[in-house]
């Protein structure tokens, strides 16, 4: 999966979760640009993109992405070794 | 020794001393060393065997997690497990066997049964709330590969023990932490005058205002038949205010000691009041125990797989958005369950405080739709001032009832409480007749505690546009000195002291 995908995948999880269909993510959105993320709907989401992916993040991976960038490496990687 | 004592500015004047005339290598040993007499002049010597107990089983736990974690985790997650339920089990036996025993007590009186304990009464050591919590953070975060472990046992004592903040937190982890508090701190001006002046502007809350709105408050909460109606509401938001003077000030002690020996230690508040929820209330309000709980507890409920089976078969059934909505709220039931009782063994944490501030959580998240087609239906403007200002009013409301939970001796007290806060027909003039005088305050301590908050409210927007102390750093000298001088005299001057209060008594060092 390229990382175009990726992001289109991930802009329809953000527009779900958090009900606003302006949403646009890029490599730089963080919880600081959404005004509804914050650590209860993290979570939330952390799930949904889960179910979506078929991944399962670490607990290291949740508590320290940054920005929706370091999610799609993340979700890259794990795609990457799935697939292989 | 309390943070506030003659005492402990002598003992803090040798400490700084000592640390810059060791070798910059060795400084951190020299906290270690001033950390255990710390310990040795303020908490019972005997309770040194449970933080001593502590470092080591953690550190342990710690370098046999990290040696097995890649080659047999399951023996890895055998010492994290052992490693919580030991450092947790001396927490609960040392802070809750009395809470226990009465409930024991009761049950096998109520059963007719011969088997009724003793109350114990053993010496609890200084600091074990947030200590305990700090080893069990270091512990998970060595499982979860965030941090590695300390080789030396004696930097895992000095991150479990270090003394500024042993007494009453930040809670820190180890990753944010590890770097400050080891590195070669070289001497440096600026740490050492924004430390002290950070320490004198928590002086200033406490002594000068935490003080005087104490006298109101126990005035008010000392006799409730007499003081009600109106005077209960009147305590319950001073109470807010004492409490955030109270527990932020000593931070700001804490804080700026740390500063002085170059140490950053995490921030505890963020301007809690200018909070627009009590969701965004607790994003602000005792940052490091909401972190803790976040990271430690809510995460891995809401990611362990049990949870998610049990989300996925009840969206199937409800949809997805509730779904989500319940088992948050479960989760959260959790955290504010152990957030209570981590307060203390009594009902009024537990199902009082704990379960009103769910209670505000729940209706904010799950409401969400309804609110929002009340604004609709209103026409708010959610961009107005006034929408914000009421948002502020009503978060400010919401906490300071849940805190009369915290405040009240029972939570049988804390309902006698809202029920009088009804009863009297008094209405808010006693604001502006001199009723305070009743509670020890004169009419010019009550301008001066006006004064105070006001300033205090300044500096928090202030603080908005970033560091004041840096503000303040680029004003010429003769103005930084006279606001320094001013504050050093108002703390002197109209700190209060003397025989009715006891300035040791920080409301969150109980814990």
């Amino acid at each position: 999966m390229s990382k175009n995908e990726i992001f289109t995948k991930l802009n329809s999880i953000f527009r779900d979760v958090f009900d606003d269909k302006t949403i646009m993510v890029s490599e730089s959105t963080s919880a600081a640009d959404i005004e509804d993320w914050d650590s209860l709907s993290h979570i939330i989401l952390i799930s949904a993109i889960e179910d979506e992916f078929g991944v399962r993040f670490n607990m290291k991976d949740v508590l320290n992405m940054k920005n929706v960038g370091e999610m799609a490496d993340i979700l890259a990687e794990m795609i990457g070794k799935h697939i292989s | 020794m309390t943070l506030t004592s003659f005492s402990f500015f002598v003992f803090f004047a040798v400490c700084i001393l000592c640390y810059y005339i060791l070798p910059q290598k060795i400084r951190w040993t020299g906290l270690l060393g001033f950390s255990i007499l710390f310990f040795v002049f303020s908490s019972p010597p005997i309770t040194g065997i449970f933080l001593l107990g502590c470092i080591i089983v953690t550190h342990t736990c710690c370098m046999q997690i990290h040696r097995f974690k890649k080659t047999d985790p399951g023996k890895a997650k055998g010492f994290l497990i052992c490693g919580i339920i030991i450092d947790l089990s001396m927490l609960a036996v040392l802070k809750y066997s009395n809470f226990f025993a009465l409930h024991w007590n009761a049950i096998a009186a109520r059963a007719h049964l011969n088997a009724s304990v003793r109350i114990p009464d053993w010496p609890v050591p200084l600091g074990i709330s947030f200590y305990t919590l700090q080893a069990v953070g270091l512990m998970a975060d060595t499982w979860r590969e965030i941090t590695e472990p300390e080789h030396n046992i004696f930097k895992s004592a000095l991150f479990i023990a270090y003394y500024p903040q042993l007494t009453s937190g930040p809670i820190a982890r180890y990753e944010e932490l590890k770097e400050s508090l080891f590195r070669e701190n070289a001497f440096s001006w600026t740490n050492f005058t924004h430390g002290l002046q950070r320490m004198l502007w928590g002086l200033f809350k406490k002594l000068v205002l935490s003080a005087r709105l104490a006298l109101v408050v126990d005035g008010i909460n000392g006799d409730m038949e007499v003081y009600n109606g109106f005077y209960i509401w009147i305590a319950a938001g001073l109470f807010m205010l004492q409490l955030y003077t109270d527990f932020s000030g000593y931070m700001d002690i804490i804080i700026g000691a740390s500063e002085v020996f170059g140490i950053k230690l995490p921030e505890n508040f963020r301007a809690p009041f200018f909070s627009r929820s009590v969701r965004e209330f607790w994003q602000r309000w005792h940052i490091t125990l909401g972190a803790f709980m976040r990271d430690y507890v809510f995460y891995p409920i809401q990611h362990a797989y049990r949870f998610i089976h049990i989300r996925k078969a009840l969206s199937q059934k409800i949809g997805r958005k509730a779904a989500d909505r319940l088992t948050t709220g479960a989760a959260l039931l959790c955290v504010w369950f152990l957030t209570g009782l981590w307060h203390g063994g009594a009902y009024k944490y537990i199902f009082g405080w704990g379960l009103w501030f769910w209670l505000c959580l729940i209706l904010g998240q799950t409401g969400e739709p309804l609110w929002k087609k009340l604004r609709v239906f209103f026409k708010v403007r959610e961009s107005s001032f006034s929408w914000r200002l009421f948002q502020i009013l009503r978060t400010f409301i919401l906490v300071s009832i849940g805190n009369i939970f915290f405040r009240a001796g029972s939570l049988k007290a804390a309902f006698r409480a809202i029920s009088l806060g009804f009863t009297s027909a008094d209405n808010p003039w006693i604001l502006f007749d001199g009723s305070y005088s009743q509670f020890g305050l004169s009419q010019k301590e009550v301008f001066l505690t006006f004064a105070g908050l006001l300033i205090l409210l300044l500096v928090s927007v202030l603080q908005q546009s970033g560091s004041v102390r840096e503000k303040i750093d680029r004003q010429g000298i003769v103005f930084r000195w006279v606001l320094y001088f001013m504050l050093l005299f108002a703390v002197i001057v109209f700190g209060k002291y003397g025989p009715d209060y006891n300035p040791a008594d920080f409301i969150y060092r109980g814990f």
